[in-house]
């Protein structure tokens, strides 16, 4: 009897997945627009939407397209001017800047992007196969990754191991400028390429019932064309040192950087053509009854002698049917070894230059709050995040004046910057 | 008879939409209604996602089996086969699976275990009164019984004018046992599903430790558990007379009917459960081993299977 029933249960139960194939498949549907601000510069509206499907044979893929809509204005990289300025920028315009004020350009541009994944669970291994394009008016990358997540020992442990490449191609507005050169130099070339080759292994474990840990680590290698084709930097003498002198109250804000220094011209940046990214990222989940704890820490390092430390707090408070999760981060940089806020005129070029101040040493702190919840017996879930992030550059002399002064453009040394995501969730 | 996990005594609420699950202690879990059934979902991660994404599939799952073999619903596959009016009629491939698991059953039991013996359920309530029908209103359905009067075969079901099918002595077993293969696609942390107390365990615990499920007193239901097992691998299922019955001269009369007498079995064990590779075993055995009344425990012991007497 128990052999037969054991055949008969099989029978029915072993080739039902036609029958259940509607049922088990689910589809999981992510909309959200991320608001991002900096204060008096960048401004990007990037609506995401992310469609995620379930097969009943364990199949899983998903789509997401999202569409970056840029506009605003990013630091040239020179120096605040005595004098009136004027630089060009990627959409061909062109902008006066008054005396003090840190030059910038504007900018306006879309940028589309297409990512898919697949992946499928085995017993224990589980791979997982990335796509990615994107384009915008000077970038194009194409990408694709792999990676497989094994599990071990009951899947207490969890090991990752993966490998991407990218290939990008730069072709910015008005051609490729030489490098170390004046800006409106006739273009070198019309599209330049990068290739990102990255790694990544991981380990995640669970201590207790309550507790799990990860670290991971990542190697990326970017070869190819790193600069950025529209920032440039200052060429510049030493100010005399005269008292009385009406530079100071014309650009007070910048006393630091720029005092001892008169900007006479500038030239185009120049990167080297390779780049060596290292990074360690060490990541706690701690389960209090209803509660979760998500520390990590996170230690980056390149050759182009950038170090970076960033620790993160985010504390997931439960009530009930919606959640609150505050979030604390905190960000330091030491800058890239061919930083400058300045090139002296007249001197020897150096073979690297750059004043992008995301090279330079700077800080940041994020405070975010993020509220999930659900609009009555409606499906899906809501989300709305906000974060407000305070970064200070070192250019200037930091914390004399990053109190009232950060409200102009020329406030370099301080930015404020202001994100707002809205999401929605639904799986169905 | 409803065993209940010991260690989840506070399931999700199910207000008709859709199910959440809770945090319970170390593990979430979650509960929806669906065969009449409070059904249990419990799944032992930190992962809330993950926990939600067991509930729904499990969720779905169920209901879509409720949906399409219920007998009291006029869309379902067996409201079809009702209105035949002893007409053949094809069905599909699922349901044919089911009809050969149910005539499997009825010839290994030599004829006890009949899924045309629903009809009987139009006179005994077991409500837990005292109402018994007469002989003579048991005597008018007995001709409606039978599933040697069903032609079955090449996908092709004849059922006799007057006469039903009613698949829910499988239909919940089944549910669970297809739930957890949903489940089991996707979800990667060990789960247990508990479908008004037919079960299905994926795995042990985490750490290793079974899953400790208790099973009900019929006497104090919902009070008190008559023992505990322990649900490592597999399914659960128990046969009983805890919730549904009556009372019949100072006896308690399950609601399992033997269809040849059209009476309740009489002088089988208050609680039986079995241990099976998969629920539908489990629940099968179950009622097997109820049928055979005061012989249950002979029966079991014969078969080998893991069991609990009360």
């Amino acid at each position: 009897v128990r052999a037969q029933l054991r055949a008969a249960a099989c029978l029915l139960l072993a080739a039902g997945t036609s029958a259940v194939a509607r049922a088990a498949g689910s589809t999981q549907l992510d909309v959200s627009t991320l608001l991002y601000g900096e204060q008096d510069r960048a401004r990007i509206v990037e609506p995401i939407f992310r469609i995620t499907r379930i097969l009943p044979s364990g199949h899983s893929l998903s789509a997401q397209v999202g569409l970056d809509v840029m506009t605003g204005a990013s630091p040239t990289g020179a120096l605040p001017s005595g004098q009136v300025q004027t630089t060009t920028s990627a959409s061909g315009q062109v902008r006066t800047f008054a005396a003090g004020d840190v030059p910038m350009h504007n900018f306006e541009d879309k940028r589309v992007s297409v990512d898919a994944e697949w992946l499928k669970q085995f017993s224990i291994v589980t791979p997982a196969v990335t796509g990615h394009y994107s384009d915008e008016k000077d970038y194009r990358s194409v990408g694709t990754s792999v990676k497989f997540s094994i599990d071990l020992m009951q899947r207490l442990t969890t090991i990752t191991v993966g490998a991407g490449i990218n290939d990008d191609d730069v072709f910015p507005v008005g051609g490729v400028p030489p490098a170390l050169s004046t800006p409106g130099a006739p273009a070198v070339a019309t599209t330049v390429e990068k290739r990102v080759t990255s790694g990544l292994v991981g380990v995640s474990r669970v201590l207790s019932r309550r507790w799990m840990m990860s670290l991971n680590a990542s190697r990326s290698e970017e070869e190819g064309y790193l600069t950025e084709p529209y920032k440039v930097v200052s060429l510049v003498v030493p100010a005399p040192v005269i008292p009385g002198d009406d530079e100071p109250e014309a650009e007070d804000d910048d006393g630091g950087g720029s005092a001892g220094f008169i900007p006479t011209g500038e030239v185009t940046e120049r990167r080297p053509e390779r780049r060596a990214r290292n990074s360690a990222l060490a990541s706690s989940v701690y389960h209090f009854t209803e509660d979760v704890l998500y520390l990590s820490y996170r230690f980056y390092w390149d050759d182009w002698d950038i170090r970076s430390h960033t620790a993160d707090l985010r504390y997931r408070h439960e009530l009930g049917s919606s959640h609150v999760e505050p979030h604390l981060r905190y960000y330091t940089q030491d800058a890239a070894s061919f930083y400058t806020s300045g090139i002296p005129d007249g001197g020897p070029l150096p073979a690297y230059a750059s004043s992008d101040m995301r090279l330079g040493s700077l800080r940041s702190a994020t405070l975010g709050l993020a509220y999930g919840f659900h609009v009555g017996r409606t499906p899906g879930e809501w989300t709305l995040r906000g974060e407000y992030i305070r970064q200070f550059g070192d250019r200037g002399s930091g914390d004399d004046d990053d109190d009232d002064d950060d409200g102009g453009a020329g406030a370099l040394p301080v930015v404020n910057i202001a994100t707002l995501v809205v999401a929605y969730s639904i799986q169905f | 008879l409803n065993p209940v996990p010991p260690e989840s005594t506070a399931a999700s609420r199910d207000e008709g939409g859709t199910p959440f699950v809770e945090r319970v202690d170390d593990h979430y879990a979650g509960r929806f209604t669906a065969m009449a059934s409070p059904c249990d979902v419990l799944v032992d991660t930190d992962d809330r996602e993950e926990a939600s994404t067991a509930l729904r599939l499990a969720c779905t799952e169920a209901r879509r089996i409720e949906a399409k073999f219920s007998r009291y619903r006029e869309d379902s596959v067996v409201g079809a086969i009702h209105r035949t009016s002893g007409q053949p009629v094809a069905v599909d491939e699922e349901t044919a699976r089911l009809l050969d698991y149910a005539d499997t059953c009825w010839r290994m039991s030599d004829g006890l275990f009949d899924i045309t013996s629903g009809v009987l359920r139009r006179v005994w309530k077991f409500d837990g009164g005292e109402q018994v029908p007469s002989a003579a209103a048991i005597h008018a359905l007995l001709g409606s019984i039978g599933w040697q009067q069903v032609e079955w075969h090449d996908r092709r079901l004849t059922l006799p004018a007057g006469m039903e099918i009613d698949l829910g002595g499988i239909g919940k077993e089944y549910a669970v046992d297809r739930s957890a293969a949903c489940v089991r696609e996707v979800v990667r942390a060990p789960f247990l599903l508990n479908f008004g107390g037919d079960l299905f365990a994926e795995a042990p615990r985490r750490g290793g430790k079974p899953w400790g499920v208790g099973v009900d007193d019929p006497e104090r239901t919902g009070e008190a558990a008559l023992y505990r097992i322990d649900l490592s691998h597999g399914g659960l299922a128990t046969s009983g007379d805890a919730r549904r019955y009556v009372r019949w001269r100072g006896k308690r009369l399950g609601h399992i009917l033997n269809p040849k007498t059209g009476w309740p079995v009489e002088d089988a064990p208050r609680s039986i459960s079995v241990l099976a590779p998969t629920c539908l075993e489990a629940g099968t055995l179950a009622t097997l081993a109820y049928l055979q009344g005061p012989r249950a425990r002979a029966f079991l012991e014969d078969l080998g299977v893991p069991f609990r007497l009360a």
